[in-house]
């Protein structure tokens, strides 16, 4: 068995009657310290995925397990990063880092903590910027305030939530980096998801698609098999990296088009909208 | 007249190049009057603050004297309860007093002046006493807050601590030991009432007429506003103040029906012809140019005000209803006086000075104090209307009309014929009239009449600080009736000429034609 | 949101001088004082053409504006007489205001006075006795000039009325003979009258209307005759209005100037404390030679005698409540009422905030009580706290107001109370809104990181919702504490509890002829202590609110 794991998970939303899956017997495997990257277009559902598998949602049939535990409340075992950040405000730098900790840490005495906590203000470069309040700081700084914060609660599994793609490019190949740095200085079971194939293929030990929604589901899954560590510069002229983001594409475009066949083929006309999840801090920005 | 214009401005402007302040208040000085209080408290915690503490006094005691006293306690176990001493050194008797910071409440009434002059001259101080004086807003508040304890003691209404006692209005036994002065309200009417009573009585229409004026002129008035349907409305300060019986005497006396109270009725005006409405003194004047009264009853500055301002026409004053009625008293709780008897009775010492002061006058009979007096009232925290208009009056001059000045040396009486004493006779007035208008519901027989007065009137107190003052000196053995049983002679000084003998309450009842009756002997 | 970051960035490339200036100006902005920045930039020469607009904008513009407005004022106001009185002009409102303060000092002095002694007491009463001497001729200068001034006046007042009285005495028997004749004339028609005649009885019927109406129209001449009169005898007489006030200071003067010498002299505290002390020596020199009866009255004597030493070195002057004490005591009664109300609103709020169930349960009061007016809430609120405050003089309550710093001074009593009771419960209900808006609108991605730390139930409440409610909490807060401060006048006015209202109320009482002015006053003083409590409202207001967005002006 896994040691992460979705077993034939169903979650929906709205009332009995016009009931709206989003996912439909979602199943997924991920190793201890596997690296995975979910893959999806926008409105399938990666976002219901990822709150989950934190336990922001529950699902309406089937578990989610870590370890063999079977996830019921979300807890900071789980440590999620937010697409938008969720910063509290009015908190500096530190203080937002030092919640997570207290919380987590209870009995870290207090030069030990304030230690802890400069640790990782360091690892994600934010030194100098400590005392500064969530709205000083640029886009980029915030998402490394959002790791750093999620880092610091050692969690077990990282659920990474599209958490580049608010960011511009170059910021966003900064962080990538930075991100597969920390990961590898201190490995650990990782779902992240994204709609960017490159990052996917960059970042990830083993892609997963998700097909396009209402009724996602998992589909086929691409190991990535390059070296580590992966040099962005010289990678674009690696064939294997060439053959798996074209496989890749061309899968999610196959999918796509199926989906969208399918579609047209009922009858049914299907409502114009996002399924709606009040609990996921996603719902914002899915729109977008 | 030019020239000693001109000149006075000069001299004017001589007088305000001089410093105006004795010497200007150093800036540490306003700083601590900037910061009040709690602040100045902080304020003189610091160094700063406490280079100014040469105001503390040492009290260089000797050392043995604390054994001394010790053992002077021990053997007063065996005291008798004197509670007086007096002191070598001066004539004064320093009462052991219970309290020494007292508040007193007035209403803006140029007749609280016994509190404001005994506050302001220093008679109180000399017994002993730091007294603040507080302005309230109506009579209503002002019992209240004497009742609750707010306040130690008050200027009132006669009327207020009778109907306090027999629980008409709040209940509470209120009792007086010292009655404030005589006379000192005025009826006021609007001058288109005043135009039409002159039309009614062409003898009116002199710019001086003939006092006193009666309601009988007021009578074509009144049945003309009947005939179309209305009722004049007139104004009066409090259900049971001495202008509401003094307005109704007035409007009685000529056979105008100002209204029976009932129990349902509480206004008091069932079968009235002219109906009466409670209205704060210092509201009056507004409320008749506004149009909602068209006379009022009111104490003074407020009928020279409405003169001042041409609004209305004093028609008569009190004194032409009843020569020398009484007005105010010193009002305190029962429960107060028990509990702290010296106090009180140094407080009546120092109100007894303090009518004296008002009273004095030269070897030509001229009140030599009141101007001084008008000047204090003036102040803003007293009555603080102008001078000129509380002037008028406290020395004995009323304005009838802006054309009609005549001296009036008895408007305001305040020691004159022994009229700080508190009689019983005036309570059963006032007790006749709450009965005669319907406040007292049942007829009553005599013997009540006389225990109620007898309950709120306390001229044992009154006669125990008069002796004390007597033997101190300040205070002439005739100016206090000693022998009185608290009755005063009957009296037929009312301008209807009905006789009033205050042992006889039922039968002055009966001889009113308008107004309750009670059958003699119902006991 | 990411200017403060450029700015960081700039000020540390730029010159010191560059990042004090941006410094005042952030320190502007978090006061509220923004039209005072364009002054700033100007003095470091940035764009003075900018800011010279911008300060002719927001700074020149509303002090021409105030000027103009006071300017119509001083030429209106006198042109609009009503009996009541006049309506004050700025001056007579300036002349109030310093009669106010005046009194305020007046008696500050005389505080002071009393607690004087040693040589500072003696050369206060020195000079206080020279002055009062120097007035002594003064006043009676002042006499005979408002005697003088006044003979004039009347001679000036008959001269003018004269024509009038002899118009009005000559028409008035004139109209009176007339009428005398006309009502014969119609007697005698009357005889003549036979029953019938309906023609003839008419045209006597229209005879004795034409005369009802001759009447009447002579009645309104001789009205107008006597009201032409009156106006000139109520007509102000301005030297008569010098006079009397230069007399009216001077009495005044002498007035305090007797206090005073009364207060430095016989009634100061040393004085009185020196007269006892005094007479406690010879009763303590006589106490020893003494024995049996007479020793133990002299021991009880000395033994009072100690009590009244002690008592007249705390003893204090009973000063008069002045319009500046007033003030700081209506401040402190709103403050009071205001935290009163926070206390009671923010918690409800939060309660409401985080569960629509207490939220239902609670709607319909806010929705009744709050518009509920101050004037209803007092006497019940008097009656409440009279019910738990019986006996004021011995109530622990009352005690310990007495005894606590900054308001022990101002005799707190149950009026006060029920004032800052009323002040409470006026305010409240925006702060409980605001309070329960701010928390129930809370960030669901804030929420989801409570859920994801596991915080517990008051973690959750006072780590993440009450901070994020806390601008809209302060947003209520100060909209409560302007609503407190406009119905904190009327409750102390219906109370009598010292302060503005109590001032407002008295000056009304007083009808005196400054009275108004008085008033006009405190509608200033009202205004800018509103201003003053709103500004530091907005500067909490901005140092609570943790995003970009300006508090509301």
């Amino acid at each position: 068995m896994a040691w992460l794991e979705l077993n034939q998970v169903n979650v929906g939303f709205g009332p009995q009657d016009s009931r709206t899956e989003v996912l439909a017997d979602v199943n997924l495997q991920v190793e201890e310290n596997e690296f995975i990257a979910v893959i999806g277009f926008s409105g399938s559902g990666k976002s219901t995925l990822i709150s989950t598998l934190a336990g922001l949602t529950t699902p309406d049939s089937g578990t989610v397990s870590i370890g063999g535990t079977v996830v019921t409340e979300p807890g900071p075992d789980r440590g999620i990063m937010f697409q938008n950040y969720s910063l509290l405000p009015w908190l500096s730098v530190y203080s937002n880092i030092e919640l997570a900790v207290r919380q987590v840490f209870p009995e870290m005495s207090k030069a030990d903590r304030l230690e802890y906590i400069q640790r990782y203000i360091d690892m994600v470069n934010l030194t100098g910027a400590e005392w500064k309040k969530p709205h000083e700081l640029s886009g980029g700084m915030r998402q490394r305030l959002s790791l750093a914060r999620t880092l610091s609660m050692k969690p077990e599994v990282l659920l990474l939530d599209e958490p580049l793609s608010a960011l511009d490019a170059l910021t966003r190949a900064q962080l990538q980096d930075e991100i597969i740095r920390i990961w590898e200085d201190d490995r650990r079971t990782v779902v992240m998801i994204t709609n960017d194939v490159d990052e996917a293929v960059l970042m990830a030990d083993r892609i997963v698609a998700l097909t396009p929604g209402p009724e996602a589901t998992t589909g086929r899954s691409f190991p990535v098999t390059l070296d580590r560590p992966r040099d962005r510069t010289t990678l674009n002229f690696n064939p294997e990296f060439k053959r798996l983001r074209n496989d890749v594409t061309r899968y999610m475009m196959d999918i796509n088009e199926e989906a969208k066949e399918l579609r047209f083929s009922e009858s049914r006309q299907l409502p114009d909208c996002e399924p709606i999840d009040l609990s996921s801090p996603t719902n914002r920005m899915v729109a977008s | 007249m030019d020239g000693p214009m001109r000149e006075w401005r000069l001299k004017q402007r001589l007088y305000q190049s001089e410093p105006i302040e004795p010497d200007t208040p150093s800036i540490q000085q306003r700083l601590r009057r900037m910061m009040y209080g709690g602040a100045l408290a902080l304020l003189s915690a610091f160094p700063l603050g406490c280079s100014d503490g040469d105001s503390e006094v040492s009290l260089d005691i000797p050392a043995d004297l604390g054994m001394e006293a010790a053992a002077a306690t021990s053997a007063s176990s065996a005291g008798g309860n004197e509670s007086t001493e007096s002191v070598t050194a001066s004539k004064k008797t320093l009462l052991d007093l219970e309290k020494d910071e007292l508040k007193f409440g007035f209403i803006k009434l140029t007749d609280c002046a016994p509190i404001v002059i005994a506050r302001e001259k220093g008679f109180f101080g000399e017994e002993g006493l730091q007294v603040e004086v507080i302005a309230q807003p109506n009579w209503k508040t002002l019992l209240d807050n004497v009742i609750n304890g707010e306040l130690d003691g008050a200027h009132m209404l006669s009327g207020q601590p009778i109907a306090a006692t027999i629980g008409f209005g709040t209940k509470a036994h209120i009792i007086t030991a010292f009655t404030m002065d005589l006379n000192g309200n005025g009826i006021t009417v609007s001058n288109s009432i005043w135009e039409q009573m002159q039309q009614n009585d062409e003898a009116l229409k002199s710019p001086t007429p003939k006092h006193p004026i009666s309601a009988e002129a007021l009578k074509p008035v009144v049945q003309s506003k009947l005939g179309a349907g209305e009722k004049l409305q007139m104004g009066m300060v409090f259900p049971v103040s001495t202008h509401n019986y003094e307005l109704r005497y007035w409007l009685a006396a000529s056979g105008i029906h100002p209204g029976f109270y009932t129990k349902s009725d509480i206004g008091g005006r069932t079968d009235a012809q002219v109906e009466l409405s409670v209205t704060p003194p210092p509201m009056m004047p507004a409320t008749l140019e506004a149009g909602n009264i068209q006379g009022y009853c009111v104490g003074e500055p407020w009928n020279q005000q409405a003169v001042a301002k041409g609004i209305g026409v004093p028609v008569t004053t009190n004194y032409d209803v009843w020569k020398n009625n009484p007005e105010k008293v010193f009002g305190v709780s029962k429960k107060w006086a028990d509990e702290n008897p010296n106090t009180h009775l140094a407080v009546v010492k120092a109100l007894i000075r303090a009518g004296k002061w008002l009273d004095e006058t030269d070897d030509s009979g001229a009140l030599v104090n009141r101007e001084e007096a008008a000047r204090i009232l003036s102040r803003p925290d007293y009555v603080g209307a102008d001078y000129d208009v509380i002037k008028n009056s406290m020395t004995g001059f009323f304005y009838f009309q802006k054309t009609d000045k005549r001296p009036m040396p008895d408007f305001n009486v305040f020691f004159k014929y022994h009229c700080t004493y508190p009689w019983y006779s005036d309570g059963v007035w006032f007790l006749t009239q709450m009965r005669r208008w319907g406040q007292i519901a049942e007829p009553k027989p005599a013997e009540w009449y006389d225990e109620m007065a007898k309950e709120v009137y306390k001229p044992a107190i009154y006669l125990k600080a008069a002796r004390m003052l007597v033997d101190e000196g300040l205070v002439d053995e005739s100016d206090i009736p000693w022998e009185t049983d608290g009755y005063k002679e009957a009296t037929s000084d009312f301008i209807d000429g009905i006789p009033y003998d205050g042992r006889d309450p039922i039968g002055y009842l009966n001889s009113h034609k308008i107004g309750n009756k009670d059958e003699t002997g119902s006991d | 949101m990411a200017r403060p970051h450029a700015f960081q960035t700039q000020s540390r490339v730029t010159t010191n001088g560059k990042f004090m200036k941006y410094k005042i100006i952030k320190a502007i902005d978090v006061a509220g004082l923004n039209f005072l920045a364009p002054v700033v930039r100007l003095c470091y020469r940035e764009e003075p053409k900018k800011q010279l607009e911008e300060i002719g904008r927001y700074i020149v513009i509303p002090v021409v504006a105030f000027t103009a407005f006071v300017a119509l004022w001083a030429v209106i106001a006198p042109r609009h007489k009503t009996k009541s009185g006049e309506v004050p002009t700025p001056f007579v409102v300036w002349d109030a205001a310093d009669s106010i303060w005046k009194f305020h000092d007046r008696e500050g002095d005389k505080e002071d006075a009393y607690g004087l002694s040693g040589k500072t007491r003696d050369e206060k009463l020195l000079i206080v006795e020279k002055r009062l001497a120097q007035l002594g001729p003064l006043e009676d200068l002042a006499d005979s000039q408002v005697k003088e001034v006044e003979k004039a006046r009347s001679k000036f007042v008959d001269k003018m009325v004269s024509p009038l009285l002899g118009e009005y005495d000559k028409l008035s028997t004139q109209f009176s003979e007339a009428k005398k004749a006309r009502e014969a004339g119609l007697q005698r028609d009357a005889e003549l009258l036979t029953s019938g005649d309906r023609d003839r009885k008419n045209a006597y019927l229209a005879e004795v209307r034409s005369h009802a109406e001759q009447t009447e129209e002579e009645r309104q001449t001789l009205k107008e005759i006597k009201a032409e009169e009156d106006a000139i005898r109520a007509d102000k007489y301005p030297d008569l209005v010098a006079a009397l006030s230069a007399q009216t200071k001077i009495a005044e003067e002498r007035q305090y100037l007797g206090k005073l010498a009364e207060h430095l002299g016989k009634s100061n505290r040393t004085a009185k404390l020196e007269g006892q002390i005094a007479q406690l020596r010879s009763d303590q020199v006589a106490f020893m030679s003494a024995a049996g009866e007479e020793a133990f009255a002299l021991a009880r004597r000395i033994v009072k005698q100690e009590e009244r030493i002690r008592k007249t070195s705390e003893s204090t002057y009973a000063k008069p409540w002045t319009l500046p004490m007033q003030i700081y005591r209506s401040l402190a009664c709103v403050f009071v009422g205001f935290f009163i109300g926070s206390a009671i609103a923010i918690p409800i709020g939060v309660l409401c905030g985080l569960s629509s169930t207490f939220m239902a349960a609670m709607t319909p009061f806010i929705a009744l009580f709050k518009p509920v007016s101050p004037i209803v809430w007092l006497p019940i609120a008097l009656i409440i706290v009279g019910g738990f405050i019986p006996d004021p003089d011995k109530h622990w309550l009352i005690d310990l107001l007495a005894n606590l710093p900054l308001i022990g001074w101002m005799k707190i009593n149950p009026a006060f109370i029920a004032s800052a009771v009323t002040v409470a419960l006026c305010s409240l209900w925006a702060t409980m809104v605001n309070t329960a808006l701010g928390v129930a609108s809370i960030d669901k991605d804030h929420i989801n990181v409570a859920r994801v730390l596991r915080l517990g139930f008051w973690d959750r409440l006072v780590k993440i919702v009450i901070p994020s409610a806390l601008p809209l909490i302060f947003a209520g807060l100060r909209i409560s504490l302007g609503v407190g401060w406009m119905v904190l006048v009327a409750a102390e006015l219906l109370s009598s509890s010292e302060g503005i209202g109590k001032f407002v109320w008295d000056q009304f009482n007083n009808g005196a002829s400054d009275s108004f002015a008085k008033m006009m006053v405190v509608v200033f003083v009202v205004g800018f202590v509103g201003l003053l409590l709103d500004r530091i409202m907005i500067v909490f207001q901005r140092l609570v609110s943790f995003d970009e967005a300006p508090a509301a002006m």
